[in-house]
């Protein structure tokens, strides 16, 4: 198997990498991505090959896939770019986590040499509704919602458009729906709550939320990429405790606020002290929880979390 | 028969799935439960004075269903079940609340912790193929707050605990609460007041439930699935058909168990 790794430069991606380069059933490793790998390459140089590039152009997407991807045999292709700062918005953020994802999806399902295609996608896209089960499968509705933010809308966007071209040719498609990956870096919002000393949570809710560990993530998309199956799965992680746990887990204090109060709190502090977080993207959450089933990637993929949670450190608020 | 008093006083955790920091995933939080037994019992021994009858009936292990009438402004009576089974059989057992519960602050929390689920076909199939007890009202929160003329009269009858029942080859226990359809008699609903998805409010014709004792009458076991392949869950006949069968066995119990009674005090 040789891998193309987009997304290549995140701490994930990067997690990725060396968990491939450390198998022996791969062979090849071409990362991808738009900025410089930066020092240190990974050490087994011979099988590693990083290219700097922009996927939302058509021109570069046809040159990566049919010069370096295909002078390397590349045969599997892991997706995992979206646009992590969630303050951005605009034609450019969608590009990228929308057109890179559709340019990406046709270029490989035109190549000759490309049998599989994985896309990273997360469990923020399902809508939490209280008449819905706590228990998300992959069945369970998403978010389509037109007033969502633009960085919830993409990330439907960019896994609606890869779930329907899973059985629309020889290709096989997986898409892996990841628990919120409680790291740095990676774009999770809850390592932006949890960044501030005090936590402001909704006064008489109290939800169960379920988070993963970056090696359970590698871990996951591994055997995504070394399964042939098609299909959605949902990829949950090992650690699964109420938000008021959570937030003592990290040394946080936990204060609970009326509902209404708390947008505005936030959208203050944002605006004051450039933190990341945003709570109408959490709201739902923050409310009713939601617990992905992984049911399905236990059985088709073997895949079962192990790996606890490391509480984040005292980092800074502004991520 | 009369049940004694707590015959397990330690809720038993061998239903208890850790998911690692001690709660369920839906929240259930073992200490919590012990908790509130302990505070809350006496409403259930000294102001309720309930009685059980035949709590022998429900299994000791695997999956199993309980299934009883419902009354009363507030669902006491459910609290009351709960509280006789996990006692009488040490058992967890996991209530099964109507789909506007988690949207209620302060609520949806506390009946999390204590073990209650969503009647959600996803949660409620969790729930029984990792072999745990629950307890369903098919009336659902149309028995709530029924007026004092339809007492004991079961309301609109909801199919899901049959097709549950015969997909993961359940028990189900016909359970006949006598006395909380008394107990705190209503007067009419609001239902402009649709604050947090809730349907409608009771307004009781007391502040608080009157101190009538409470019966608990448990039946045979229903097997609703002998003879029948877990795929008779998607024949809408066969479900239908064994919803009835469990109604049937409830009416007649319920029947039975108001005419054995010896007054509503006593």
């Amino acid at each position: 198997m040789n891998v193309l790794v987009t997304g290549a430069t995140t701490p994930l991606g990067r997690a990725i990498v060396d968990h491939l380069l450390a198998s022996r059933a791969v062979g090849h490793v071409l990362a991808v991505g738009q900025e410089h790998w930066g020092p240190g390459l990974p050490s087994d140089g011979a099988r590693f090959t990083y290219e700097r590039t922009d996927l939302t152009r058509a021109r570069n997407v046809h040159d990566l896939l049919h010069g370096p991807a295909r002078a390397h045999g590349i045969d599997t292709v892991l997706h995992g770019v979206l646009h992590r700062a969630v303050r951005d918005r605009g034609d450019r953020v969608h590009a990228v986590n929308v057109e890179a994802t559709r340019l990406l999806l046709l270029g490989c399902g035109r190549h000759p040499g490309i049998r599989r295609f994985v896309l990273r996608s997360g469990a923020e896209v399902y809508a939490l509704r209280p008449d819905e089960p706590n228990l998300l499968d992959e069945d369970h509705p998403l978010v389509f919602e037109p007033a969502a933010p633009q960085w919830l809308r993409d990330r439907v966007e960019a896994d609606v458009l890869t779930c329907a071209q899973i059985a629309a040719g020889p290709m096989s498609i997986a898409v892996l729906r990841c628990a919120e990956i409680l790291a740095g870096g990676i774009g999770s919002q809850l390592w932006d709550y949890l960044g501030s000393r005090v936590c402001l949570r909704p006064l008489g809710f109290d939800p169960m939320i379920n988070v993963m560990s970056v090696e359970d993530a590698v871990a996951g998309i591994a055997a995504g990429l070394a399964a042939g199956a098609r299909g959605v799965f949902n990829l949950p992680g090992f650690d699964t405790l109420p938000l008021s746990r959570l937030i003592a887990w990290c040394g946080r204090r936990d204060v609970p606020v009326p509902g209404p109060l708390i947008a505005p709190l936030y959208w203050l502090r944002t605006r004051t002290a450039g933190f990341a977080f945003r709570y109408d993207l959490n709201l739902r959450r923050f409310h009713l929880g939601g617990v992905l089933d992984g049911a399905r990637a236990r059985a088709v993929l073997g895949y079962e979390p192990r790996h606890a949670v490391v509480p984040p450190p005292g980092h800074a608020a502004a991520s | 028969m009369q049940i004694t008093a707590s015959t397990h006083p330690e809720a038993a955790d061998h239903d208890f799935h850790d998911e690692g920091h001690g709660f369920d995933m839906f929240g259930l939080h073992p200490p919590t439960l012990r908790r509130t037994i302990a505070r809350g019992g006496w409403l259930c021994d000294r102001y309720f004075r309930t009685r059980s009858c035949g709590a022998s009936e429900i299994p000791r292990s695997g999956p199993a269903i309980l299934v009883a009438n419902h009354g009363g402004a507030l669902p006491i009576d459910a609290a009351l079940l709960c509280l006789d089974a996990g006692r009488a059989t040490g058992r967890i057992v996991r209530p099964i609340a109507d789909r506007f519960v988690p949207a209620l602050p302060m609520i949806s929390t506390w009946f999390a912790r204590l073990g209650v689920v969503v009647g959600t076909h996803a949660n409620v199939g969790r729930l029984l193929a990792r072999g745990e007890l629950i307890a369903i009202w098919p009336e659902g929160a149309a028995g709530i707050a029924k007026p004092a003329r339809e007492r004991y009269q079961m309301k609109e009858w909801r199919v899901g605990h049959a097709e549950l029942a015969l997909r993961y080859r359940a028990p189900v226990v016909p359970v006949a609460i006598v006395g909380s359809e008394e107990a705190w008699p209503v007067l009419g609903r609001i239902t402009r007041l649709r604050r947090f998805g809730v349907p409608f409010v009771p307004v009781p014709l007391t502040p608080l439930p009157l101190p009538l004792r409470h019966y608990l009458y448990y039946g045979a076991p229903i097997a609703l699935h002998d003879g029948l392949d877990p795929d008779a869950a998607d024949d809408p006949g066969a479900v239908a058909q064994a919803a009835a069968r469990v109604r049937l066995a409830l009416a007649n119990l319920l029947r039975d168990a108001r005419q054995a009674r010896a007054g509503r005090f006593v």
